[in-house]
């Protein structure tokens, strides 16, 4: 590692006559925050050229937020960038991609129906005479970039006949052939069969071999500690750690992105009747889950969580009459259960809370008290359909008390509250219906601690009433508290089912079985 | 502490902006009764309320379907073939009708069921066929002006019954100021009860907050199992419902049908609305702001008119006053994003441990 680095003909000089280690880029203090969330807060990090540096961290720990920061996609609200000895406040995108940065994502976009050499060359394709493109010397001059790469690939082949490990690679290649100096892959495995997932790996090492430095976004933890040199952890938007992978162990790396102050809830085993509220019988949607076997009795909550793309987000939407849900049987309080859209879902007295708060949850345009009633306004109404206006303020007023919602009155514009307190509106709006099946899709994403807790606690209080809950969430520390039982989907199927009060039901067993490589005992 | 009493001064702001049409208003009475004795009159004030009661109905249609996130283009035409239609069935042919005599009861009737059949036709298309409204309306414009066109043959019907022209052109309470004899409108009176009827509608019954929620976000009020397409198909079943009033007023006033009747009024209807304060984006508006924006409209017409400003200078003010509006409106989207983010802000305990 610490040699020479091999020069095959690569085009940057500069990389070629540094000495090792060099910082590629160095972030110090960066900071970004939206309305009621610190995204990322704080965070420093150094990528030294030739290290593949992993950045790992649940879905909203701030991944994302800060390699937008990077490319300069986002301002940061503080802290500065230092690439190639210049230091940035704010880099736009194109300050980004002039110092080197490259960004590959995990859905890599090409000109599909172009050849692989007019993907390489694109943008400066040789003219010829009468400004006819030479196409010979367009084939001559891609296939001897890629050979400098020492990457096999058809230069005449159009890039959708390429696999995906063959698209990913050429991204990185393109990347390179841009002379990029850090190159940020985003979850690059993640659409791969396990047989390319080394030919990836050794392209990556021989790219790292010639003093490239990567930031390799993963939820696969052996990735991590197979290709990684060293790890950076992002937990709720703070740098929580920064090790050598040579140094860690997965256990530990992963009591670092679960974090041990999520909160101070906890809650009662309360004893839950055999009377079932939900049972699906080998449920099938093809492409998103296959023979969901599952029930849920009154009462209970049961926690369903899995990466993304692993069917539990669209089993709920599923469930709600948002999607299709499949074929196989659902019965809902011993009835059949057949939801097309979600009117026909809640009058069958099943509520959803939508993960996308914005979109489908609030009319931010309109009142606290008019957000929370939207479901039951047809019991609300009296002569002429007027709505009882004492009625709906008493009910809105006993919501507003029970949960904590901060707001100066109850006609109060919903999009100008806090993010906790918008949640906590959603929440009144679906437990106004009175429903025995409740379907919660990250209900604590981007509200802060004390929200969180109110909601835990209406969701036990819930529980106690009788109303069973269903829990869709990544957030697997808080699922080990309010659970009674958790089931882990992955690929499709429910693969695991880890239950309350179990030994082996912690969130670290949880976090290896979302990712496919939990081994019970 | 500071920083608090700044977004109270803004709020101060807000309702300033929030009631901008009644300042408007004041300013504009103000001034035109400074400019002219003629203005404020109380033969004038009820020319007002008159003229503008044909305007208040096609506003109050279209001021359904805004909220809702949608347009309604063709009112004007559907107010002209319901009235004509409902015109040549009650007079002889000598007055351009058909000979047919049809008792004015019978013909109002089948003007109210006419001008709800388009409307349901243009609710189908775009709820149900998810049809965008500007082309269908649009197109529903052209279709419906062509076929009044055809229907009248060119020719203006005349000669209406009493019974029919007295909503629009009849008086109640007759009273002498002076010399005149005057007497209030049973348009006027017509115009206030039917605004009063909307607002009544659109705050307080569960219809009206239903219209309020599709047109806020309809992903979310679909969620909420909120019947969407149902209600924006209601909404254009009373917006070709207001139409048909709006013609029966406007051909009460003027004693006749022609066919050209309401050509062009679209655009100031769409533009009352709008200076009204409702949102072309939905969601946003009442029917209060609204009749203001009617008022106001009506108040820039006549004086100007007794002021004899050239007509051409007059729709130069219309579109100064429209432009200026739209701008108000997005200062205002503007200034609410700009609150929303401070609110969060400072209410959000993560956002208070940064010092």
């Amino acid at each position: 590692m610490s040699s020479e680095p091999e020069v095959k003909g690569f085009s940057d000089k500069e990389i070629v006559n540094c000495p090792q280690p060099t910082i590629i880029l160095r972030a110090r203090g960066l900071s970004k925050s939206f309305p009621g969330v610190h995204a990322v807060e704080n965070v420093s990090l150094e990528v030294y050229r030739g290290e593949i540096n992993g950045l790992v961290g649940k879905n909203g720990a701030g991944k994302s937020t800060l390699v937008r920061l990077l490319m300069g996609l986002q301002r940061a609200d503080g802290g500065t960038v230092e690439i190639g000895g210049r230091c940035y406040e704010a880099m736009t995108p194109d300050e980004a991609l002039e110092a080197g940065i490259a960004y590959v994502p995990q859905q890599v976009s090409m000109i599909d129906s172009l050849t692989v050499a007019e993907n390489i060359l694109a943008g400066n394709l040789p003219a010829g005479k009468f400004g006819f493109i030479n196409w010979k010397e367009v084939k001559q001059e891609a296939k001897r970039r890629l050979q400098k790469l020492s990457l096999e690939i058809d230069v005449r082949q159009r890039v959708d006949g390429l696999n995906i490990t063959e698209q990913t690679m050429l991204a990185i290649a393109k990347a390179l052939f841009s002379r990029a100096k850090l190159i940020i892959l985003d979850e690059p495995t993640a659409a791969l069969p396990k047989v390319d997932i080394q030919r990836m790996f050794s392209f990556i090492r021989s790219m790292k071999q010639q003093g490239v430095g990567f930031i390799y976004i993963s939820h696969h933890l052996e990735e991590i500690f197979e290709i990684c040199d060293r790890v950076s952890v992002l937990r709720d938007g703070q740098m929580v750690g920064n090790h050598r992978v040579a140094e860690i162990n997965q256990t530990q790396l992963i009591q670092m992105m679960v974090g041990q102050s999520v909160s101070e809830f906890s809650r009662a085993n309360n004893p839950i009747s055999k009377e079932v509220v939900l049972s699906i019988e080998n449920l099938v949607r093809r492409g998103h889950y296959e023979k969901i076997n599952m029930s849920i009795r009154k009462g209970e909550v049961v926690g369903l969580t899995g990466l993304k793309g692993s069917g539990s987000e669209a089993l709920a939407a599923g469930l709600f009459g948002l999607e299709y849900l499949g074929r196989g049987t659902v019965k809902l309080n011993g009835k059949a259960f057949i939801a097309r859209t979600p009117r026909q879902a809640l009058g069958q007295r099943l509520a959803y809370l939508p993960a996308d708060r914005h979109r489908f949850g609030i009319v931010g345009l309109r009142s606290v008290k008019e957000n929370i009633t939207y479901s039951i306004l047809k019991r609300l109404v009296r002569l002429f359909m007027i709505i009882n206006d004492r009625r709906e303020t008493e009910l809105v007023s006993s919501f507003i008390k029970d949960l904590g919602i901060v707001t100066h009155s109850i006609e109060q514009k919903v999009g100008l509250l806090s993010g906790g307190n918008q949640q906590k509106v959603v929440f009144s709006k679906l437990v106004a219906t009175k429903p025995s099946l409740l379907i919660l899709h990250e209900p604590t994403q981007g509200i802060d601690v004390d929200a969180k807790t109110d909601i835990f606690r209406v969701i036990d209080d819930l529980s106690s009433q009788g109303v069973a809950t269903l829990l869709i969430s990544n957030e697997v520390r808080e699922l080990s508290v309010i659970c009674d039982r958790i089931l882990v989907m992955c690929e499709g199927k429910i693969t695991y089912q880890f239950i309350k009060g179990d030994a082996e039901a912690i969130p670290e067993n949880i976090l290896l079985a979302i990712e496919g490589s939990y081994e019970p005992g | 502490m500071n920083n608090y009493g700044r977004i109270r001064g803004f709020t101060v702001l807000m309702v300033v902006m929030q009631n901008l049409i009644w300042i408007l208003l004041i300013v504009a009475v103000i001034a035109f009764s400074l400019a002219s004795d003629a203005f404020l009159t109380s033969f004038n004030v009820i020319n007002i309320f008159w003229q503008s009661a044909p305007l208040g109905l096609l506003v109050i249609g279209q001021a359904f379907t805004l909220i809702t996130g949608n347009f309604d283009f063709s009112s004007e035409s559907t107010m002209a073939l319901t009235t004509l239609i409902a015109a040549q069935l009650m007079v002889s042919s000598a007055s351009g009708g058909l000979d047919l005599m049809v008792f004015p009861v019978f013909s109002i009737v089948v003007m109210l069921l006419l001008g709800s059949a388009i409307g349901l036709t243009n609710g189908l298309l775009i709820s149900y066929l998810k049809m965008n409204s500007f082309i269908v309306t649009l197109g529903m414009l052209m279709l419906l002006r062509g076929i009044v066109y055809a229907v009248s043959s060119g020719n203006s019907v005349s000669n209406l019954p009493q019974m029919f022209t007295w909503l629009g052109g009849g008086t109640l309470f007759t009273f002498t100021v002076g010399l005149k004899t005057l007497g209030i409108p049973v348009a006027a009176i017509f115009l206030i009860v039917a605004f009063v009827v909307a607002h009544t509608v659109a705050s307080y019954r569960r219809f009206g907050r239903e219209v309020y929620t599709v047109g806020g976000n309809r992903a979310a009020a679909e969620t909420a199992g909120i019947n969407s397409r149902k209600v924006i198909l209601k909404v254009y079943l009373i917006s070709g419902l207001c139409a048909a009033l709006a013609g029966w007023l406007l051909a009460g006033r003027l004693d006749s049908v022609t066919p050209r009747m309401g050509t062009g009024m679209i655009f100031v209807v769409q533009a009352a609305a709008v200076v009204g304060g409702i949102s072309l984006f939905g969601g946003r508006g009442t029917f209060i702001g609204a009749f203001g924006g009617v008022l106001l409209w009506s108040i820039l017409d006549s004086g100007l008119n007794i002021l004899q400003v050239s007509p051409f200078w007059i729709e130069v003010a219309r579109g100064g006053l429209l432009l200026f509006a739209v701008f108000i409106d997005a200062i205002r989207v503007r200034f609410m994003h700009w609150l929303s983010h401070r609110q969060a802000l400072a209410q959000s305990t993560i956002g208070l441990e940064v010092e």
